[in-house]
């Protein structure tokens, strides 16, 4: 349980009374991509969701650690403090809570470096025109009517802002445009290549290999039915792209 | 309380008199206690019960050009324009319009002149002493073309009984707002009656904010009986502790081509206690009118209630009216994705909390009364 990394080991969780997540194990380490793909359905979103403390989603066994911290006893603001981010396939919509104030909220939190208004304004503006985006968003309420895209790029600002030691992206079924997967990959792309997230550890959960285009992958887990059947390296993300799930649900006699 | 012997005839002791028979055979048209409410304002004996205060009224912001003054020099100067205005609405036949009228000897008078367009607010502040009552009336009158916003400011010790009366009357294309900001101490009594009554293609806006007082029991009633007339009612409270807020919002339209749109945003936490019923109703000769009603209600916590009722009777059959209302609890997706950014639940819940008031705030006058606004309920959050 002790040592770097974000560690899951045997991992089970629930959804009301239904069993998700039936023994995952996944060890993440600082600056490496780990690519989560598998079909709808088979736990990905539920592995997300248990990571953070989603109150709806119980963990009925295993242990996960962050540097070697037990992040299941904690809060889910303790753990995004320990250095844990997850970028939601669906951000919830916060009206009359301006983007500015939420991320300024955000980033004292997990980094409490007491940057005052208008220098925090100016890290954000900076990290705003790297990611080509529209200083206007901070004035608009927090995903208040956005569009996918523009949820995907806030989500990629946090990411940016934020800097995690970990990152969970959760892009299952996005249906995202090629314009907001390239945001997706300049955003993780500009922050390996800061300095608060060159060691940064990511999980990115996906269904389609497109991605994977942008992001280039050390690592590769295809999960189904609440299980990690298959890891290997960047070719197995190629070979879900010619053959889809089915040949491998079939060598590996997985159920979904 | 003015000299009888010299009142004029307006504020005249018979005048009172006929006011306080009124108030006390009016009924005050509030629902009966209940599971949750458990005040009778109709079984309130508030003129036995009080100790009534000279009070005081301050003026700030007035412009040139305008008559701004309390209310007997009003009736002393300026009588037959206050004649034009008080008592020119509906205000003395609701029991409480009655009570403040039987009892008033504090007043403002804001009178604006045709085609006068005034920017910077007029703000109307009134003060009593700790432990008494005061029976302030704000009249209202602006002429043709004319432009103008009031605010209504209340200060009052420990203890206070504020019993409030605004009346609005405006020519044709006039446009007057009037916005409340109400932060009485805890042990405060409140009770406001507005009314108004705006004149062809002239538009009324009511913003009030119920912050203070342990009881709050207002409304405001406007009746559309010129074409053209548009009315913005904005409203926002926050029972917390053992506050108890009731408001009755009524847009009677009773011509056609008339435009309303009202908004309540509420909160309630701790014990706090709150009914509010929102009343549109169209005549059936007030084609082409449109009315929204919009009033969502937040539960911060286990005892907190919010009872809303939207009431909407449209005799007309070419109107377009819309009504919505939601009461209930923060949503917990809302919450984790705050959580998930490292803020804690009790500051997410406060920064959700007053972002859903955000377009209620929205709609008061001045950069400085928001701010106050959204300072007070800060405060109240928690």
């Amino acid at each position: 349980m002790s040592g770097t990394g974000l560690v899951i080991h045997d991992l089970h969780a629930r959804v009301e009374e239904k069993i998700i997540l039936k023994g995952i194990d996944l060890n993440v380490q600082p600056g490496k991509v780990h690519a989560l793909m598998g079909p709808n359905g088979s736990g990905k979103s539920t592995l997300a969701f248990s990571l953070t403390g989603h109150p709806k989603y119980e963990v009925t066994g295993g242990s996960v650690s962050l540097d070697g911290e037990n992040l299941l006893a904690l809060a889910p603001e303790k753990r995004a403090r320990l250095g844990l981010f997850l970028s939601f396939q669906y951000p919830a919509a916060i009206p009359g809570v301006k983007v500015a104030n939420f991320m300024h909220a955000a980033r004292q939190a997990v980094r409490p470096d007491g940057l005052g208004p208008a220098a925090f304004r100016r890290l954000l503006l900076d990290k705003m025109e790297a990611l080509d985006m529209d200083p206007a968003f901070l004035g608009r309420y927090l995903n208040d009517g956005f569009s996918g895209g523009e949820k995907k790029r806030l989500e990629m600002l946090q990411l940016s802002v934020l800097a995690p030691k970990y990152a969970v992206l959760d892009e299952t079924d996005s249906g995202l445009d090629v314009d907001a997967l390239r945001s997706v990959g300049n955003a993780v792309k500009a922050l390996r290549e800061s300095d608060e997230g060159k060691a940064t550890g990511f999980l990115i959960i996906t269904h389609y290999p497109r991605i994977l285009q942008y992001v280039t992958a050390d690592v590769v887990h295809i999960m189904m039915d609440g299980r990690i059947v298959k890891t290997g390296d960047a070719e197995l993300a190629q070979r879900v792209e010619r053959e889809g799930y089915d040949t491998i649900r079939e060598e590996t006699g997985a159920l979904a | 309380m003015p000299d009888l012997e010299e009142a004029p005839v307006l504020l005249s002791e018979r005048f009172r008199a006929a006011a306080l028979e009124r108030y006390t055979t009016t009924r005050s048209g509030r629902d009966k206690p209940g599971r949750y409410w458990k005040i009778d304002l109709d079984a309130l004996d508030l003129p036995m019960l009080l100790q009534i205060g000279a009070g005081s009224v301050r003026f700030d912001g007035v412009a040139a050009g305008t008559i701004v003054c309390d209310l007997d020099t009003a009736a002393r100067e300026h009588g037959s324009l206050l004649e034009r205005a008080f008592g020119a609405t509906r205000l003395r036949s609701t029991k409480f319009g009655a009570l403040t009228t039987a009892y008033t000897g504090l007043g403002a008078f804001v009178y604006v002149p045709r085609d006068r367009q005034i920017d910077e607010p007029i703000v109307v502040t009134y003060a009593s002493e700790a432990g008494a009552a005061i029976f302030p009336t704000t009249v209202v009158l602006l002429e043709d073309g004319a432009r103008a916003t009031v605010v209504e400011r209340f200060e009052a010790g420990s203890g206070a009984f504020v019993c409030a009366a605004t009346e609005v009357v405006t020519g044709e294309r006039a446009d007057a707002t009037c916005a409340a900001v109400q932060t009485l101490p805890d042990d405060a009594r409140f009770i406001a009656t507005r009314t108004a009554s705006p004149g062809r293609d002239a538009r009324v806006a009511w913003a009030f904010a119920d912050l203070g007082a342990e009881l709050v029991a207002a409304s405001a009633e406007t009746t559309i009986a010129q074409p053209g007339a548009r009315v913005d009612v904005t409203a926002l409270f926050f029972p917390a502790g053992d506050q108890h807020v009731d408001l009755v919002t009524s847009v009677l339209h009773d011509v056609g081509r008339s435009t309303s749109d009202t908004l309540v945003k509420s909160a309630a936490t701790q014990n706090g206690q709150a009914r509010y019923l929102g009343n549109i109703r169209i005549a059936a000769n007030a084609q082409q009118s449109a009315a929204w009603l919009r009033d969502d209600a937040l539960l911060l916590s286990k005892h907190s209630h919010i009872d809303s009722v939207p009431a909407l009777e449209i005799a007309a059959n070419d109107v377009r009216a819309f009504h919505g209302a939601t009461v209930g609890a923060i949503d917990v997706e809302q919450i984790f994705y705050m959580e998930s950014r490292g803020i804690e639940r009790a500051q997410a819940e406060r920064m959700i909390a007053l972002g859903f008031f955000e377009p209620a705030i929205a709609r008061f006058p001045g950069e400085t009364l928001r701010e106050e606004i959204r300072a007070t309920l800060a405060a109240k959050a928690g």
